[in-house]
Parts: structure tokens; C-alpha cells; sequence
């Protein structure tokens, strides 16, 4: 899990994300580029066109989960499998065909369905904020029992493990990700089976692999269990009807065999076993759909204008390009030491759903903080300096005279300038003239904004004493990454640096 | 006992009761203020308390301490937002060799705490001299009666409350409401809930804090100090080299020099003037016994 100790400097804790071919490939795709630091997910290309899927049994963090659960609803007999009389597990084909199409169009939804992606942002987003949540109310029963000591090294430990416990929208991610695992009850390994894009993009690399499932005919007693026991869904009986790239290497069908009679003997001459089967008809109709769907995605006016209140983490590329990279993995929101990152709704379009935005309310972007462009694993947001970070504007803030206390009751609050991080404050102070209820004229000094120094880091907004709608708040404009959305005709940037 | 006896013993009672506190302390011989200069951070704040009589003139055998930095910003030393961590590391080892039992050193910055706890190189300098560093824990807040004249109650984390012993040990900086932030300002640092709040009456607030926790000793860091863009600067042309620290009991009079590190007289600041009113401490520095040395 990702942690950051205080300090500006984070392992590469995106690693895991650069061993998956699926993401490397959209992205590739989508964004016309080719990144070295995918390279590893070479590695699991190469494994898997030689050993089959055996990353999906045995790695997979995703497909472990699915194992667990499907293991626990059987033995609690909650399992209810109903007739396999299906072939459902073509659905991850054609998803995978839907997926690579439309990104062709540089339409990137890989990160929706990747399984990485998927577990990740379900993880940071809704499963830890919600243990964070209970642990919570629970050390504060156990400071109620006067346990301070206990209490004490527990909240150490769960600051230690460094959850962001406020999201936008952990409800519905979190919903999804338990729909997903109640889908166990029905079928063990429900999403590997029927969903999972990287599996199905597994599976068609996979079709050659040497280690092929043999069963001793004259050991086998046609008893079917083994069939009837596949987690995956690969019918290991009869030996020809066999399905490669569904089958995950588990071995059950081995272990549970009443004659031991199936094995998997490497073979150096693979041969080829027509297993995916799939409707060249409906290959065709996918496609159209991923072509299809471009427009319905683009319909909305983000690409054209941007959301005031989308704003960007620091180093994200032009809108255009950070939605052809952006994978919603969620590895930004989960260092973010101030949790202002957080899932777009519908800020972004369509399109990007669950893509990270700053919401000030919540968090800020830290001055010395450069830790979300370390991590990002497809560099939609790009590494930067601190220095780089700090020459560029994600966004401007304003003053709302009609809320700020100065402004509008002629009382001292200056709150938004102590705390405004650059040097010199891109908040300054003019004297009010606010005239009172009773007629008399109170004098304070209020904020102005100097749009020249202001970065938009939104720790003002943040920190405004008035908290439902803070009286200084920010909007995207005015951010270095767009040309569009600009609001003065010549911003002087600030040279000196002052880290 | 007899009448007479007894209304005498009142009567010399109350008379020494009514003799300034001052009197005592100049039967040890230690000044009201220690204005140390040189060099090293550290050598001139063990000068400072050596020349106050010591520390265990304020620590006892067995002594639960905690000591109150500024570590509000994420900020580096050389940035002079956050007290210098040196300084901080000497009183640990200073309460230590007093006899403490536990040196706790503690602060609830405006920045995420974990990393203004590391880059202001407090953590680590407390620590590697022995004393406990903890994050401020939100379990801890508790709303606590000040009695003041405008905070009536606050959320207070009880690190400060549960302690026998407080040191105060802010940096001089600049601020754009109180002009200066000096020692009293520094209880902000210690109090939770909606403190932003509190800049609306930010002279009174801080005095009814200040005199609520009442530290045994007050150091201030004053070398290096923050001379624009206040409270947290940012460029190394805001901060001055100005290597003093002063330190005292009367931590009125210790805010009252800080000023004169900015060439600022003390009656100019609001909340010196209140609190002198109130009768909280000295803010006339020719009236204060300032013992002021190089070394």
C-alpha cells in the first residue's frame, strides 16, 4: 500500500499498474504514444503467451479477491451456481473489443474495467475511508472507556497507514465493487469469468501457451466433476473441448480428479485449440458500437470548455490529452496528503468519470507537495520538480465580497493571506469602508487578489472562516495547462523561485 | 491562639503577599529576561536558561513536560516559519537533565502536521534527543473552560491540560493582523476546532489563551526571524540572521522583546498594551531586568 511519510518523496508505488499489458496497450493507443516504463508488462506477455493465464490465478490481486469470496460463499453454502448451459464468458471478448476500438477513436476506458484500476480505486476511494470510518467510532468508544493508552497506539497505527477518509463519491464506487463480489454467489470468479478486459486480452495471447491439460482416458470415468468444479468456467472434459485461455491454472480439476487421471504436461510443440468463441457477426457489432459511442461520450461541452470547478492536479497534461492517459486508478487520491483529490462526477464529461480533480472544500494542493505527479502510472499527470510544480497555476481564486467578512461586516479576518503559501502573497490587503446597520462606517483591511502570483492552490478556500461557501474560492481558469482557458490577455509569470 | 496574634500574622502576611513576585526572584540573582546572541542555536539557548537560573529552576524531579513549538508550516528551518530545531532539541536535553520524566514535543500546524513535522526538522531533532513527538490526535480535543473575556471555552488539545509542566517556545515572524506573531500568538498552535475563527477578535483570543496555559517558561527564538510575508514566508530574503534567543519567566515581557527584534516598540502592538492593561506581565522593557550577553 502507498505510503509517504512526511517527506516529498514517494517509491514507485505505481509499479504493479506498469505489469499490466491491457492499460500499456489503450494507452498506447489512445494517446499515440509508447512509454518505456511500460515495459515490465512485457514480462507478462511473455509469461503469458508461454504458460497461459497463470497471472490471473496466481498474481492477480484482483483475482484473488474474486477467489476468496467465491471460497467463502461456497463454504458457507450461500453459493447457488444455477445450469451452465452458457457461454457468457465472451462477454470479456467483446468488452475488450468495445474497449480497444474506441480507443483507437482516443477514447480511453480502460480505466473503468482494467482490473487494477478497478480494485485500486474501489480500494482507496470506498473500502479504506469506510474501515477508516468505523475504526474511527470505534477508538472513539475505546477513548470513551478512558482506554487512552489503547487508544493511543491505535490511532498511531491507522495514521501510519495514511487513509484519506473523505470521497465524492465513495457510495457508488463502493456499491459497485460489493455488486461485483456479490456476484460470486451466482458463479465463482464472476468477474474473471464474464468481465474482466485484461483476462480476455490474457486469454487471446494465452491460446498458444505450452501448458496444455491432458486427461488419462484410460484413467477418466466421464464422471464430469471436473468440469462441474472449474472455477473458470474451461471445461476440462472432454480433454478436446478444453478452453485454454479461459483456464487460470488453478489445478483444481487435478487435485479434485477421483483417478488422478488430468494433468499438464509442457508440450514444446503447442498446438492450437479453437476455443474463444465468438461471433464474427457480433465482433463486428461491438466495433460499430465502440465507434459509435465516441460522440454520444463527446457530446458534452468538456473538451470545448472547461468546468470551472474541474480543476486539475498540477502537472496533468490539456484536457484532450489527460483523458487519453488517464486510467481512474485512483493512485493520485490516495497520496494526496490533504485528500483534495478526488473522483469527477460529471465535471469532466463522460468521459472522465472518476478522473481526479482538486475540490478545495475538502483538501488543498500543497505547496511543497509533488507527490501525485510521482505516481501517476500512465504520466497523465507528469512528474515535476517542486519548482516546476510551483511556476505553474492549476487554477485562480476570487473573492467573494458578499461573503468575506471584511468585505462585507468591516471586521479582521485574514485568515485567506496568512495562509496563501507564495512569496509574495498572491493575496494583498485594501482598506474597507463598510458601512454598518446603524449608519456608522467600520473600517478593515480586505483581500485582493494579484492573479500574477496566485497558483490556485485553494488553501485560502480551505481555510476561509466561512466554511458552508467559502467567501475565496477557485476555478480552473487561468490554468497554465490550457490555452483556452484563460482569463487575462498576459499573466506575467513570477521568475525567481522561491524553493 | 490570641486576637492580637493572629490579626499581626495577617497583617505581615498579606504584606509580604503584596510584594511583587520580582523580589523573590532577585534574592536568586536571575534577570526577568535572558537575551542571549551568537553563534549556535543551541549554545545560546543553554547560555539563555543557565543565565535564568538553570532549568531546573522550572523543572522538577519527575516533571511530565510538554514543550509548545511553532511547527505550523511546511516549511524549511532556513525558511524561518517554524521554530528553529535546535533550539527545541536543547530544552529537551535541558528538561531531561533537570530530571524529567517525559518530554513531549507538540504543535498543531496549519499544514498537514505529518509533513511540517518533517521538513521543519523538529521531529527528528526532538526525537534524537529522547522526547516523544506525536501527531496532534483529534481524541485528544476536549472542550475546556477558559474563563477569559472573549473565549468562554475551546476545544484544547489535552496534551497541553494533562502535563505539570509547559514551555512555550515560538520564533518571531511577522503577521498581517497582530503585526508580529510572537509567544502569545503561538497558542493557537495548541487548540483545535474552528480556529480560523478566532482572527476576528485574534488580540483578545490570544491573550485568554496564553493566560489559560500559562507556561513555566517561555524561550524565544529569534535567530532567524521572518521579516515579510508573514507567517510562513517562503523566500530567504524574508528572513533575517538575527541568532538571540531570549527567554523568561513573564511571558509578556518575553513578546515585548521579541518586538524589539523588529525594531517595533512594544506599546505599538495591541495585544502587548491589553495585556500589560490586564495586568499579565511587564511590556517596559527599561523597567524589565534584561541581562543581554554575547557569546
Amino acid at each position: 500500500m502507498t505510503r509517504f511519510p512526511g517527506e516529498d518523496y514517494i517509491n514507485r508505488v505505481e509499479i504493479f499498474f506498469h505489469f499490466d499489458p491491457l492499460l500499456a496497450l489503450v494507452t498506447f493507443i489512445s494517446s499515440r504514444m509508447v512509454h518505456i516504463f511500460f515495459l515490465p508488462a512485457v514480462l507478462t506477455i511473455v509469461v503469458t503467451f508461454v504458460l497461459g493465464r497463470v497471472a490471473c490465478g496466481w498474481v492477480c490481486p484482483m483475482g484473488s479477491i474474486q477467489q476468496f469470496f467465491s471460497f467463502l460463499f461456497k463454504k458457507t453454502k450461500l453459493h447457488r451456481p444455477k445450469k451452465l448451459e452458457d457461454n457468457h464468458t465472451v462477454w470479456k471478448y467483446y468488452l475488450l473489443v468495445f474497449i480497444l476500438v474506441s480507443s483507437l477513436f482516443t477514447l480511453d476506458l480502460v480505466g473503468i474495467f482494467d482490473p487494477f484500476s478497478f480494485l485500486y480505486r474501489s480500494f482507496v476511494v470506498s473500502v479504506m475511508p469506510a474501515l477508516s470510518y468505523s475504526v474511527s467510532s470505534f477508538i472513539g468508544a475505546i477513548y470513551g472507556l478512558n482506554l487512552l493508552s489503547i487508544g493511543d497506539i491505535l490511532v498511531q497505527f491507522f495514521e501510519n497507514l495514511d487513509i484519506n477518509a473523505i470521497f465524492l463519491q465513495g457510495l457508488l464506487i463502493g456499491m459497485i465493487f460489493v455488486a461485483i463480489i456479490l456476484f460470486n454467489l451466482s458463479r465463482e470468479r464472476f468477474w474473471c469469468r464474464y468481465i474482466c478486459p485484461l483476462g480476455a486480452f490474457l486469454g487471446v495471447i494465452s491460446r498458444w501457451n505450452v501448458l496444455k491439460l491432458k486427461i488419462n482416458t484410460e484413467k477418466c470415468i466421464d464422471c464430469n466433476l471436473c468440469s462441474l468444479q472449474c472455477q473458470m468456467q474451461a471445461d476440462p472434459y472432454p480433454n478436446e473441448k478444453w478452453k485454454s485461455p479461459e483456464c487460470d491454472y488453478c489445478f483444481t480439476c487435478s487435485a479434485i480428479c477421483p483417478t488422478n487421471a488430468i494433468s499438464f504436461p509442457g508440450k514444446m510443440a503447442p498446438e492450437s485449440i479453437e476455443s474463444i468463441d465468438l461471433s464474427r457477426r457480433k465482433v463486428v457489432l461491438i466495433s460499430l458500437l465502440g465507434i459509435l459511442a465516441i460522440p454520444f461520450f463527446r457530446i458534452s461541452p468538456a473538451r470545448s470548455r472547461a468546468s470551472e470547478k474541474l480543476i486539475r492536479p498540477p502537472g496533468a497534461l490539456p484536457e484532450a490529452k489527460f483523458l487519453q492517459k488517464c486510467v481512474k486508478c485512483g493512485e493520485c487520491m490516495k497520496v494526496c496528503p490533504t485528500n483534495a483529490l478526488q473522483p469527477a462526477m460529471a465535471e469532466a464529461g463522460p468521459e472522465g468519470l472518476w478522473t481526479p480533480m482538486l475540490v478545495m472544500e475538502i483538501g488543498y494542493c500543497e505547496y511543497y507537495c509533488s507527490l501525485c505527479t510521482q505516481v501517476c502510472p500512465t504520466g497523465a499527470i507528469q512528474e515535476l520538480t517542486i519548482p516546476q510544480k510551483n511556476n505553474l497555476k492549476i487554477g485562480t481564486a476570487w473573492v467573494n465580497k458578499d461573503r468575506c467578512i471584511p468585505w462585507k461586516f468591516g471586521d479582521p479576518c485574514i485568515v485567506c493571506e496568512e495562509h496563501c503559501p507564495v512569496s509574495p502573497k498572491a493575496i494583498k490587503f485594501i482598506t474597507a469602508n463598510v458601512e454598518q446597520p446603524d449608519g456608522s462606517i467600520k473600517s478593515a483591511q480586505a483581500p485582493v487578489m494579484d492573479m500574477a502570483t496566485c497558483t490556485g492552490c485553494g488553501i485560502c478556500e480551505n481555510k476561509c472562516p466561512v466554511v458552508d461557501a467559502p467567501a475565496i474560492y477557485v476555478t480552473s481558469v487561468g490554468e497554465t495547462r490550457s490555452d483556452r482557458n484563460q482569463v487575462l490577455l498576459d499573466i506575467i509569470q513570477s521568475g525567481e523561485d522561491p524553493y | 491562639m490570641k486576637r492580637r496574634v493572629f490579626l499581626k500574622d495577617i497583617a505581615i502576611g498579606s504584606l509580604l503577599l503584596n510584594i511583587h513576585p520580582k523580589v523573590y526572584a532577585q534574592g536568586t540573582g536571575s534577570p526577568d529576561v535572558a537575551l542571549i546572541q551568537g553563534e549556535s542555536p543551541s549554545l545560546i539557548t543553554k547560555e539563555a536558561i543557565t543565565t535564568l537560573g538553570g532549568m531546573q529552576r522550572f523543572i522538577s524531579k519527575g516533571d511530565k513536560v510538554i514543550i509548545k513549538p511553532n511547527i505550523g508550516w511546511d516549511r524549511t528551518p532556513e525558511q524561518a516559519a517554524c521554530t528553529n530545531p535546535e533550539v527545541v532539541k536543547t530544552l529537551v536535553e535541558l528538561c531531561f537533565d533537570a530530571g524529567a520524566k517525559e518530554v513531549k514535543v507538540m504543535d498543531n500546524p496549519c499544514n498537514p502536521a505529518r509533513r511540517t513535522y518533517v521538513r521543519s526538522g523538529i521531529q527528528k531533532a526532538a526525537k534524537s534527543a529522547g522526547a516523544e513527538v506525536p501527531l496532534p490526535n483529534d481524541h485528544h480535543l476536549k472542550k475546556i473552560p477558559i474563563h477569559g473575556d472573549s473565549l468562554k471555552e475551546w476545544e484544547i488539545y489535552s496534551d497541553f491540560v494533562e502535563t505539570d509542566k509547559i514551555i512555550n517556545v515560538p520564533i518571531a515572524k511577522t503577521h498581517s493582523l497582530s503585526r508580529l506573531t510572537l509567544g502569545m500568538k503561538n497558542w493557537l498552535g495548541a487548540v483545535g476546532g474552528n480556529r480560523n475563527q478566532l482572527h476576528q477578535n485574534l488580540d483578545l483570543a490570544m491573550i485568554d489563551l496564553a493566560a489559560f496555559f500559562k507556561p513555566v517558561l517561555t524561550v524565544m527564538d529569534g535567530y532567524r526571524i521572518l521579516l515579510r510575508n508573514g507567517p510562513q514566508g517562503g523566500r530567504l530574503s524574508d528572513v533575517k540572521l538575527h541568532k538571540t534567543v531570549a527567554a523568561g519567566v513573564d511571558y509578556v515581557a518575553l513578546d515585548a522583546v521579541g518586538a524589539s527584534f523588529f525594531d517595533i516598540k512594544p506599546e505599538e502592538l495591541r495585544f502587548l498594551q491589553i495585556a500589560k492593561e490586564k495586568g499579565h506581565g511587564e511590556i517596559d522593557l527599561e523597567k524589565l531586568i534584561i541581562e543581554k550577553r554575547t557569546i
